[in-house]
């Protein structure tokens, strides 16, 4: 292929408006070795051409001029591999003192960077299913579906034992010999401070709410407010952080996940597709404010959207009708 | 317009001569001036590199990590590793190509990093033409992917996107921009980087296959 019309191909390949068969052009002309320096270079120069943003280059430039002072040219060294080999493959045995620091310097970086990744690791659950944990200390965790929880990766050490959880869970947390607290982290600034008890957590977009069954619990909110829980206790808050103490809750309502059955007493059909959403990841829009405001009540059983969905049409009168990515629930038009 | 032909007798189209010996000028002239200054002095020889290349290998390895600093970081190590393992004196290809291909293999490895990326076995959708993959071509493709998920995330969730991993900016400063809390700022961020990971997944098997041997 002639240089210049081979320019304006690699050009459009780079913006991505090449098609499949010029692709291939592309493929066979770059199979000549030659080629390659050819390739990078029409890069660079495409490169020059598109920006995307001004790099400091003069202080960088300093940066490594410093670089260069610091290090004069030691004994060189033959490389191992050919020079792709070099960026990936690091073959560890043959590493350079100056590749050694290199290296440690970004292990260091990226422990620092990717701290949370590293230290934690993540328990989830499938939408549909509630998964089971039993974490290392022994603390007994069931996750609703759609959940995350993370908890350390290697292990709790002493001290308090931290967790963060994004959805619903019920802990069931052991006492350990040296009274070491237990924290669930719900959101920033809420945390769930424990000993041993039996709570039911849950921390999604709409709010947070914390149900305990047994034992005792430290609620510690934004702006340094604390709350002691009882047993029977509901703690509710929405997003704007407002919240609410009932001080004897029915448990039914919040613990009916673990058994996936949803229990509605009197509960806006708008509360049961939010529900729905939180539960399997479905969008379901309730257009008309009507049908939005009737009430439900009674407990069912569903694995799935759906057979939650086939239930209320069926006891509503309620048409549901399959959209883009939204489940739309309507009255039927009276023929 | 002239018949230049006695570079490639065997071609029968005319070619621009003119044009075509500019361009061969160009590529022997800049890397010649350039081996001659390592030549004799290699610490000025780095530096004239870093001067040329900087910006643009910046420029590049943007598009794949999505992160200024990130960016400025691997062009900076790279130069480093350059001078300090004296790989100018082994590089067989032209220092271009050299520098290029680093920033795309580092940008690589860092996003694969980033994104946690597992080998799962849904994810191995075999493309027919990925038999024997060509990493220069991939490593474009595999920014051009990325620029096209990007593209097709909701506005507030692209928005948020940009603002944190581009431009840098902490949570909360994204938050008062947008109007919205800051806890849902961190949730469209990452509900980005889930996008991105799911949608990389097909690609990482093709881009792997390259680096197994």
């Amino acid at each position: 292929m002639k240089e210049p019309i081979m320019k304006q191909l690699l050009f459009d390949f780079f913006d991505g408006k090449t098609t499949s068969m010029q692709r291939k052009l592309v493929e066979e002309w770059l199979a000549d070795e030659n080629n390659q320096d050819t390739y990078y270079k029409y890069l660079d120069e495409w490169e020059t051409a598109h920006p995307q943003f001004e790099p400091d280059a003069e202080s960088a430039l300093q940066h490594f001029q410093a670089n260069l002072a610091g290090v004069t040219s030691s004994t060189a060294q033959p490389e191992a591999d050919n020079v792709e080999h070099n960026a990936i493959l690091i073959p560890f045995l043959n590493l350079s003192k100056w590749k050694w620091a290199a290296a440690a310097c970004f292990l260091i970086a990226s422990c620092f960077v990717f701290k949370k990744q590293i230290l934690y690791r993540s328990l989830e659950s499938v939408i549909g299913k509630t998964a089971s944990y039993q974490l290392s200390e022994g603390t007994r965790v069931v996750l609703n579906s759609n959940s995350t929880l993370l908890v350390p990766r290697f292990g709790f050490g002493s001290g308090s034992r931290e967790v963060f959880l994004d959805g619903e869970a019920e802990f069931k947390v052991t006492h350990t010999p040296h009274n070491d607290r237990f924290i669930v982290h719900i959101g920033e600034n809420y945390e769930i401070e424990v000993l041993g008890t039996e709570f039911v957590a849950f921390s999604r977009a709409r709010g947070k709410r914390v149900f305990l069954k047994n034992g005792k619990v430290k609620l510690k909110l934004p702006e340094g407010k604390q709350l002691y829980m009882k047993p029977g206790n509901l703690f509710v808050s929405d997003k704007t952080g407002a919240f609410n103490l009932t001080k004897e809750a029915d448990p039914r309502p919040y613990t009916a996940w673990k058994d996936q059955t949803f229990y509605f007493d009197n509960t806006l059909l708008s509360q049961v597709a939010l529900q729905i959403h939180e539960q399997f990841n479905v969008n379901v829009r309730i257009p008309d404010t009507l049908l939005a405001n009737r009430r439900i009540a009674g407990t069912y059983k569903a694995t799935q959207a759906d057979d939650l969905l086939q239930i209320l049409s069926e006891l509503m009168q309620i048409e549901i009708t399959q959209k883009e990515d939204y489940i739309e629930l309507s009255t039927p038009k009276i023929p | 317009m002239s018949t230049f032909s006695y570079r490639n007798p065997h071609e029968d189209l005319p070619v621009p001569a003119q044009e075509k010996l500019l361009d061969d000028t160009l590529v022997t002239d800049d890397e010649f001036l350039l081996r001659k200054e390592f030549g004799t002095n290699p610490e000025k020889g780095c530096e004239l590199l870093f001067r040329r290349y900087y910006v643009n290998l910046c420029n590049h390895a943007v598009r794949f990590v999505h992160s200024k600093e990130v960016a400025e970081d691997i062009v900076s190590e790279i130069f480093t590793v350059f001078w300090q393992n004296q790989t100018f004196l082994h590089v067989t290809t032209s220092y271009r190509a050299y520098l290029y291909k680093s920033v795309r293999h580092r940008a690589y490895n860092y996003l694969k990093f980033q994104m946690k990326f597992s080998h799962s076995p849904e994810d191995q959708t075999k493309c027919s033409d990925s038999l024997n993959p060509d990493e220069a071509l991939q490593f474009t493709e595999l920014h051009q992917k990325i620029e096209h998920i990007i593209r097709e995330l909701p506005p507030q969730c692209r928005r948020a996107y940009i603002l944190k991993r581009v431009e840098g900016k902490k949570y909360h400063e994204i938050a008062e921009e947008l109007k919205i809390s800051s806890k849902a700022v961190e949730a469209l961020v990452s509900r980005a980087l889930i996008r991105l990971r799911k949608e990389l997944s097909s690609h990482w098997t093709l881009l792997l296959l390259l680096f197994l041997y």
